[in-house]
């Protein structure tokens, strides 16, 4: 019968189908290649045919800048894998982003009303001590929200979504007028070039997304972060500190909502108050679920979330570059988290 | 009705599931389906129910040739299917349950609630079962909700209904009942097809029997002609043990220790002890809290009031952490729902208790837990293709001995099973049997819950029964019977000495 088989189907196509069937991160990067060769093509039409180095040129600049640009982003939503496949979801990510974000900059502003400026501390250890304090602040929120969901029994939507109201208005009604200068040293934590070229929150988001695949795959924390989201009642009765697990998976991922504060407020040496992380949750949510993560927990991987965000980012980038209304564009990314879950459904038949 | 299935055969890829059977069932007869898992009973079931096409082979009904593409098709021509998972909505009402996907609506096009409960009534009556449509679902024992399905099937005029281990989760007064309920049925030409293991109650209320093993027909028959161990023979293909595993252990010091535990509506003043190497047993009938009692000493069922003491020492465990380092091991009863983790590969499953003592300078060290993994396994003759194959893979009784092994690696000093043979063939129960009796002679102090009292006297030295949360009696000896046990379950008083 096998013989039989393989006449009517080359093996290879056989081999790619049961791929096709078998690994989620397979169609999802299938997925993202084609878009990057879309995109390629999107680029190649737009720029002129001087030579083939200026071509390459243009494109890896393009590359660049969007790594750079979704850096914030991924490393978000690295986070949020852990979260999601725990089986909860946290909208606080935002919040506690922008929270993070104006406590950097009240401490570090060399202009009026820096704290740290104002007690006399400047130069490296100001910034040291920033980092530190902004770090801690940023899992001190996340382990908040732990606290309400494991030993308050509150569900995650829920006390996340208070969260993210509480820190926001907050956060607002704190900075209502605050102008703010950063020392130069600060923003270099982004902005250090490497052969001419940024590449420093590339590398930050390279980085952490090895150590969180690592920690998914070969600690005791991350695998219990898995059966927690499969089976929360076996995994307890396995012997396994559950309230523990999750505490820890939303303060991790405050830890790294922070991270992304430092690396984005450190970029663009601002920050908007009014609107910045507004929108996170949304895009770091539909990043891990493009990227294969199941919804209701237990199943779930890092690097699906690495080319979620990638498919994603992708796909702003070539809207951007063939011109489309940017009104537009929040209906393509609402299409292609549709699409990667009706692509993922086909898989599991 | 006449059901006729005639030379059915079907194959999952080079795996033959199923070779040249014949089954069928009359109007007015309960025809057991036995076998193992794996035996290919569910299979054969699912083609009759439209859930899987036969490779070949031909159904027939009243003679005429019938095939069926989809459930519905079968449900139409009046083959209902009632699966071991009940189907039904807990928060609806019995009556929107049966009625479900074919309400009843009035001219307005309201559902129409009198007239969904009038017609629940009519069944209810024919079924000669008391129960109020309008009643929640959940508010049901396991027994009506068994019985809300089978009056669904009739709601569908159903001439033929299958019931797949209908009494796994019923205890012994509910299985009268459904069992009842059968029989008026039989009565009135309704054709059953009846899949169990538990083969006595085969014996009381089945008319006639067929067994497949490894997808084949070995035997079938009047059940009248058979006794059980004719029938767990030809099963399992061997003679099967029903003798006594009890047997003179050493028995060493006290390991855990209870004293007046009580927890409010669940079990209250239980008092016990098990010795080092020594097999205890709790039984009684369904909402005895044993279940509850042993949770709540694993440290997973809330406040209670009295006194642990394990090795002698006083504790209070407060989560499942501290009491398995304390030694206190818990296998769950529910295995889908407590014992097993659905995402993760068999080794997972089998060695999540352990991580935590196999890490090497913070990370997971796999090669010694699939090592410990493997000897367990090995030993348990769990049999798989891979231990990096998905968990739900396996039968049901090889799950089982992968939730086992995730404890015996953990070495406990005293350790629980709860139910530890539900949904399990007879291999398997008799090696998982082998498991416990094994552990006891290694010094492990061991309780053994089971709703089954042929289980608790062959393991057991010694048996509290309880009833209604209380300690009704402690059996030993020769004391340790059926008969004994099912007085004190059902509330008899406890014999002087």
């Amino acid at each position: 019968m096998e013989r039989a088989e393989a006449n009517e189907t080359p093996r290879w196509m056989a081999r790619l189908r049961d791929l096709w069937r078998t690994n989620p991160l397979f169609s999802t990067g299938m997925a993202l290649v084609v878009m990057i060769i879309v995109q390629t093509a999107a680029l190649a039409m737009n720029s002129s045919f001087d030579s083939f180095g200026a071509w390459f040129q243009n494109w890896l600049q393009n590359w660049i800048s969007l790594l750079r640009g979704n850096a914030g982003i991924g490393i978000i939503a690295l986070g949020m894998t852990f979260v999601i496949i725990s089986g909860g979801i946290d909208l606080s990510v935002g919040s506690v982003y922008v929270t993070v974000g104006a406590l950097l900059m009240v401490l570090l502003n060399t202009g009026e009303g820096g704290w740290l400026a104002s007690l006399g501390l400047g130069g490296v250890p100001a910034i040291i001590l920033a980092l530190v304090l902004a770090l801690a602040l940023g899992s001190l929120l996340g382990e908040g929200n732990g606290l309400l969901i494991s030993y308050g029994r509150m569900p995650p939507f829920i006390a996340t979504l208070g969260s993210m109201q509480i820190l926001r208005s907050v956060t607002q009604y704190f900075m209502k007028t605050q102008k703010t200068e950063l020392p130069d040293a600060y923003k270099s934590i982004a902005r250090f070039s490497i052969g001419g070229q940024q590449l420093m929150p590339i590398l930050y988001w390279a980085l952490l997304a090895a150590a969180m695949y690592i920690i998914s795959q070969k600690t005791t924390f991350g695998r219990y972060v898995f059966a927690i989201g499969s089976n929360e009642r076996t995994t307890r009765l396995s012997g396994v500190n559950v309230r523990k697990v999750k505490r820890r998976v939303y303060a991790l991922t405050g830890f790294l909502v922070a991270v992304a504060a430092v690396i984005q407020t450190s970029r663009i040496g601002s920050m908007d108050y009014a609107s910045a992380g507004s929108g996170f949750e949304m895009d770091a949510i539909a990043s891990v679920i493009v990227g294969g993560t199941s919804m209701s927990g237990g199943r779930g991987s890092v690097v699906g979330t690495v080319l979620g965000t990638l498919i994603v980012a992708v796909m702003n980038n070539l809207l951007n570059l063939i011109g489309v209304d940017p009104y537009l564009s929040a209906a393509f990314k609402g299409a292609i988290i549709i699409g990667a879950v009706l692509l993922q459904r086909k898989e599991k038949a | 009705m006449t059901l006729e299935m005639t030379g059915i055969y079907k194959s999952f890829g080079a795996n033959d599931v199923l070779r040249n059977i014949d089954f069928s069932v009359k109007a007015g007869e309960i025809c057991a389906l036995l076998g193992e898992n794996g035996a290919g009973k569910s299979t054969l079931m699912n083609i009759l129910g439209g859930v899987l096409p036969a490779d070949a082979g031909t159904v027939r009904l009243d003679g005429r040739q019938v095939q069926f593409r989809t459930p519905a098709e079968s449900l139409d021509a009046g083959i209902a299917f009632i699966h071991q998972e009940l189907n039904l909505v807990n928060d609806l009402a019995v009556f929107e349950n049966m009625f479900i996907g074919r309400e009843l609506k009035t001219k307005a096009g309201f559902l129409d609630a009198k007239a969904m409960c009038g017609r629940c009534r009519e069944v209810f009556a024919r079924m000669d079962v008391d129960l109020d449509p309008r009643a929640m679902v959940r508010d049901l024992d396991a027994s009506y909700k068994q019985i809300v399905e089978i009056a669904r099937a009739l709601l569908m005029e159903a001439s033929v209904i299958i019931m797949d281990e209908p009494t796994t989760s019923l205890t012994g007064p509910e299985i009268e009942r459904v069992f009842d309920m059968m029989r008026t049925l039989q009565s009135q030409g309704v054709a059953m097809v009846f899949i169990s293991h538990k083969l006595q109650e085969v014996m009381s209320v089945c008319s006639r029997y067929t067994v497949l093993r490894d997808g084949a027909m070995v035997a079938f028959g009047q059940v009248e002609d058979t006794s059980v161990d004719e029938l767990a023979r030809h099963m399992v293909g061997h003679e099967v043990r029903t003798e006594s595993l009890r047997q003179e252990r050493e028995l060493g010091p006290e390991v855990l220790r209870v004293e007046n535990l009580s927890q409010e509506r669940r079990f209250q003043n239980i008092s016990f002890q098990v010795r080092a190497g020594e097999v205890l047993g709790f039984t009684g009938l369904l909402g005895d809290g044993r279940s509850e009692l042993f949770q709540a000493i694993f440290g997973s069922g809330g406040r209670y009031q009295g006194q642990v003491y394990v090795e002698g020492r006083p504790v209070s465990v407060r989560g499942t952490p501290q009491a398995v380092e304390l030694g206190i091991g818990y296998v769950p009863r529910d295995r889908k729902e407590n014992g097993i983790i659905k995402d993760m590969d068999i080794l997972e499953n089998g060695s999540i208790v352990t991580w935590p003592k196999r890490v090497k300078l913070g990370f997971i060290d796999w090669k010694d837990v699939r090592e410990a993994f493997d000897r367990q396994a090995a030993g348990l003759k769990v049999k798989m293709d891979s231990p990096k194959a998905p968990i739900g893979s396996l039968s049901g009784g090889n799950q089982q001995k992968v939730v086992l092994a995730k404890w015996l690696n953990a070495e406990p000093k005293a350790l629980i099973f709860d139910n530890p043979t539900q949904g399990v063939d007879v291999g398997a129960k008799e090696d998982i049997y082998d498991t416990i009796l094994d552990l006891a002679g290694k010094g492990v102090a061991v309780v053994v819950l089971s709703s089954e009292a042929q289980e608790i006297v062959r393991l057991c030295d010694r048996a509290l029964v309880l009833y209604h949360g209380q300690v009704q009696g402690e059996l030993s000896g020769d004391g340790l019977n059926d008969q004994e046990i099912m007085r004190l379950a059902t509330g008899g008083a406890a014999k002087a000495g």
